[in-house]
């Protein structure tokens, strides 16, 4: 089954989303700026309370992102109204992946240079930078694994269980990192060691956001019907 | 029309030009170049400056310090309004590529150069120059450890680019949060609690840095520097289309001039005793930033009043700034170490720094810049 995708209307509808997640994301902006600065104060306590803000901020970006574009229109019924618009399902689909990946994707994407940068221009050990790309990583998979279940699941409060829940394992995530001696010690160093656990772990994050993704599109393919 | 430096608009036609802004700008900016040829010969600066002399003199101290308060807090406001008016002109996203074209990429394809420059003709010094300055002889003990520590990467003088786009970044934040209705507020209570108000916005940044204030060069932002800068940049901002709001304070300039004098003469008095590094006390900060912002708004009212028209010479040197000041420095750490070893007096080798790398860079200018593609980005 080959459907041909409205090109324009779906480029007219990520703007949309974008345009309704510019004040979130401006101040999500605003406070990843906070942050850096802290982390730029060089004190102990500044590490950890930017260290917080940057998880913060990354988890809220996420969270904001899919409410913004998916749980809040389902609420307010705009579906209705796009349904009156010349777009087929998969066209709707289509924009709101794109949508979500762009709105998510340049604060992960500024945050994550961000810290690499801190941690490679810092007097920071530069054997952080494995153990600060596994919690990108993490915070990338609980992201696609919401946005899945968002675009699958129309009740709110799975929707919202799934996001808190995924976004609060990177606590016993960042414990569990540190039960591996192979990712914790080189933490304290200057080398960057990239260990089989490691390399398994990242692989195993990117392979399984991939997967969340790709089902989306392959369920989304078959549906003939917005409902 | 000019070609205007970083943060300025390009293609605007000639009278809508506000040319004491440009020229101020030009000064800002040519005024940072004889800050870091004088530095050479300073003896507060001396631990830290790579391309310090054996010579050197308390009245350069005495005379560098007080407009370096004011360069670049003067710089961020002029950048602050032209940025004002290429929103206004443009909208946006005309902006967003303007900032891109004109700072992002520049900052992105020099940072690199002058840093290998940089680095080069600093090597070059540990291992040939017999006198070498305090921090060549500590960087020659850290390099003859078995295991030499790098140093953290800077933006070095560039860090004024990272500023500007970290203030572009900031401002398109607060246009979308609707923050700008308070700076509207801030201008409509009047010039002179603006000018009243101005030192207090940027006492909290004093006090957080050392004195007199290092330049943000770390990758990271810094809080100090946000505070001391940003008040400018918005000023700048809101300044936009009403220049005429200032014109009350040109009767207080002659005063405002002899209380800034006054206020720098004590700020020297503390310097006599040593620079701070980490933190300034309280009253020191204040006496700062009564300077800065005073002093900027002063060398403002003193642009609109005496340099309100066309000049070729300036309108030249404002084309040229921008490249100028973006390769100045290797330039003059170079020639500052190759001067090292002789015994020439050093207002003389001041002078022969000074006049050689204006001389390089607008030579380079008018080569490689004035007539080709490159003006588009940094001319």
């Amino acid at each position: 089954m080959s459907q041909e995708l409205n090109m324009p209307l779906i480029r007219l509808l990520v703007v949309k989303d974008w345009q309704l997640f510019q004040k979130q994301l401006a101040a999500l902006v605003l406070a990843g700026i906070v942050a850096l600065a802290l982390l730029g104060l060089a004190k102990p306590w500044s590490f950890y309370l930017g260290s917080l803000l940057l998880i913060v901020v990354l988890v809220a970006a996420a969270c904001f992102a899919i409410g913004t574009s998916l749980l809040t229109e389902r609420k307010e019924q705009t579906l209705a109204f796009v349904m009156s618009l010349p777009v087929s399902p998969l066209d709707m689909t289509v924009s709101k992946l794109a949508g979500n990946l762009i709105t998510f994707g340049v604060p992960f994407l500024v945050l994550l240079l961000g810290t690499l940068l801190v941690i490679l221009g810092t007097p920071l050990p530069d054997g952080l930078l494995t153990m600060a790309i596994l919690l990108f990583g993490h915070v990338l998979l609980a992201y696609c694994l919401s946005l899945t279940v968002a675009m699958q699941v129309e009740s709110e409060g799975w929707n919202l269980f799934v996001m808190i829940t995924s976004m609060v394992l990177i606590n016993p995530f960042i414990m569990l990192l540190g039960q591996i001696d192979s990712i914790r010690e080189p933490a304290r160093g200057n080398d960057i060691v990239w260990s089989t656990p490691a390399l398994a772990i990242l692989a195993a994050q990117i392979l399984l956001s991939l997967a969340a993704l790709g089902y989306i599109l392959w369920r989304h393919r078959r549906r003939a019907a917005f409902y | 029309m000019q070609s205007p430096t970083p943060g300025a608009p390009q293609g605007a036609p000639t009278d809508t030009r506000v040319h004491a802004l440009d020229h101020l700008r030009a000064l800002a900016m040519l005024m940072g170049v004889v800050f870091h040829a004088a530095l050479a010969y300073s003896p507060l600066v001396q631990p830290i400056w790579p391309g310090a002399d054996r010579q050197n003199w308390w009245g350069v101290d005495a005379a560098i310090w007080l407009p370096h308060l004011i360069r670049m807090p003067l710089f961020f406001l002029v950048a602050g309004f032209f940025t004002a008016w290429l929103l206004a002109q443009r909208g946006g996203a005309g902006l967003a590529r303007q900032r891109v074209r004109r700072i992002l990429l520049p900052f992105l394809l020099a940072w690199p150069l002058v840093h290998v420059a940089t680095s080069f003709s600093t090597q070059w010094a540990m291992q040939y120059v017999d006198h070498p300055a305090p921090l060549l002889v500590l960087f020659r003990q850290l390099m003859a450890m078995p295991d030499p520590p790098s140093l953290p990467l800077s933006t070095g003088h560039l860090w004024f680019l990272y500023y500007l786009l970290l203030f572009s970044l900031l401002l398109w934040g607060a246009r979308s949060l609707d923050w700008d209705r308070f700076l509207g507020k801030w201008l409509d209570a009047g010039p002179a609690v603006v000018s009243l108000s101005l030192p207090l916005l940027l006492w909290p940044g004093f006090m957080l840095t050392g004195a007199p204030h290092p330049a943000p060069e770390g990758l990271l932002p810094q809080f100090w520097a946000m505070l001391i800068y940003g008040p400018f940049f918005a000023l700048g901002l809101g300044l936009h289309g009403r220049l005429h709001w200032l014109a009350p304070l040109q009767r207080c300039f002659w005063p405002g001039v002899l209380l800034c004098l006054g206020l720098y003469a004590l700020f020297l008095l503390r310097l006599a005793e040593g620079a701070t590094l980490t933190s300034t006390p309280w009253w020191w900060a204040a006496i700062e930033a009564l300077i800065a912002g005073w002093g900027s708004l002063l060398a403002l009212l003193a642009g609109l009043r005496w340099m309100q028209h066309a000049n070729a010479l300036m309108r030249y040197l404002a084309a040229s700034s921008y490249w100028t000041y973006l390769w100045h420095l290797p330039i003059l750490l170079t020639l500052q170490y190759l001067l090292m070893d002789h015994n020439w007096a050093w207002p003389l080798k001041f002078a022969l720094c000074l006049s050689a790398t204006l001389a390089i860079c607008l030579l380079s200018y008018e080569w490689l810049v004035r007539r080709t593609a490159l003006r588009r980005y940094v001319g």
